[in-house]
């Protein structure tokens, strides 16, 4: 039972019921959320930057390209499944809109790990990106229920999409 | 390359920050007719995963000013305020905290605190610094502090951050201010003084 915390260049992952994967306060970084749903595994990575180019010493996490095959290989080591994986992206704001190129990485951010998540064909159900807010990420391993705050507002669910819960909820009512 | 710095360039680089400051400190106090003080600046060498929760709560909401630096030391300068503080300078200023002219209000103190430090700098080191236009934000503080530091990500896992607090005297109002330099920019200020 604690949160487990995805701080800029880092990632984690779990699947213990009652754990939440968290990430505070993403700017332009993402936050990329890997579910196998059925199995309760979920991962979380912080992720800043698109690519390495040619900094091959550096923390890998940091970017998309070396950190959505690392998340993907921890996520396959709590047991998930690879062809079940679904993926929800978070983050990728342009904070100081007008400020200057070289603070438009948000929308290259979220572009790269797309582009990555292409490759490990793995398809993105939900996203939450761009724009020009700061967002907190929270994910329940147990549910794979992933909810988003912004700066000033109320948690919300990103996914599953919220009218398929409740008929789901519905149903198991019926 | 991972950005290492000995004690005694960290002492160089606070006091550069404190000259910096002390500069920016007189501008702000004559804007506002308000004495104000100095708290004692830091020069700290953090991983990157760390910056952000040495500034403050990653989730507690904050104004920013930001200004780019280009030139010979390319760097952000970052002003952080709570939204309250931000009120309470606007009204020092013969505002409505509600007024439409709030936000530029703001970013031009910014720009005049900002760049009185970056003048002061420039003027101990020799350093051409130009500072872009500044930019206002409210929103929470590590997405500010974070998009400033990715700048920086690309070429190191640490980040140099010189900070230091204008706290306005009787008002309990106070803004840090944080300078981070472009990787290798620091170097640039350390070899000016003769610390490289």
């Amino acid at each position: 039972m604690s949160d487990l915390m995805a701080r800029m260049g880092e990632l984690c992952a779990s699947r213990t019921r009652g754990d939440s994967l968290v990430a505070l306060g993403l700017g332009s970084c993402i936050g990329l959320v890997l579910l196998d749903r059925r199995k309760g595994v979920a991962g979380l990575a912080h992720i800043v930057l698109p690519a390495a180019e040619g900094h091959a010493e550096l923390n890998p996490l940091k970017f998309a390209d070396t950190a959505v095959p690392e998340l993907v290989a921890r996520v396959l080591a709590l047991g998930a499944r690879k062809p079940m994986l679904e993926a929800v992206i978070v983050g990728g704001a342009s904070m100081f809109a007008g400020a200057g190129s070289t603070l438009e990485v948000g929308a290259r951010n979220a572009a790269a790990v797309k582009a990555a998540l292409a490759l490990q064909r793995i398809r993105v159900h939900a996203e939450d990106t761009g724009g020009a807010k700061g967002r907190t990420v929270r994910v329940d391993p147990a549910t794979g229920v992933v909810t988003v705050r912004k700066a000033g507002g109320k948690n919300e669910q990103l996914y599953p999409p919220m009218s398929q819960t409740s008929t789901r909820v519905l149903q198991e009512v019926a | 390359m991972s950005a290492s710095y000995n004690e005694l360039q960290l002492d160089a680089l606070r006091e550069l920050a404190n000259i910096g400051a002390g500069t920016a400190s007189t501008a702000l106090s004559e804007m506002l007719g308000r004495t104000i003080d100095l708290a004692v600046p830091d020069a700290r060498v953090l991983p990157m995963a760390e910056a952000v929760d040495q500034v403050g709560p990653p989730e507690q909401e904050i104004t920013g000013i930001m200004l780019g630096v280009e030139g010979e030391m390319p760097a952000a300068v970052l002003m952080l305020l709570t939204p309250d503080n931000a009120e309470k300078i606007c009204v020092m200023l013969g505002l409505a905290p509600e007024s439409e002219l709030a936000p530029s209000a703001l970013a031009e103190i910014g720009n005049v605190v900002g760049t009185s430090y970056l003048n002061a700098l420039a003027g101990m080191t020799g350093l051409a610094l130009d500072p872009t236009p500044p930019a206002t934000v409210t929103d929470f503080l590590g997405a500010i502090v974070e998009t400033v530091l990715t700048v920086r990500a690309a070429s190191s896992d640490h980040t140099l951050l010189l900070d230091s607090s204008l706290v306005i005297e009787g008002e309990d109002c106070s803004i840090v201010f944080l300078l981070v330099p472009d990787h290798g920019g620091a170097g640039e200020l350390l070899e000016r003084v003769g610390l490289a």
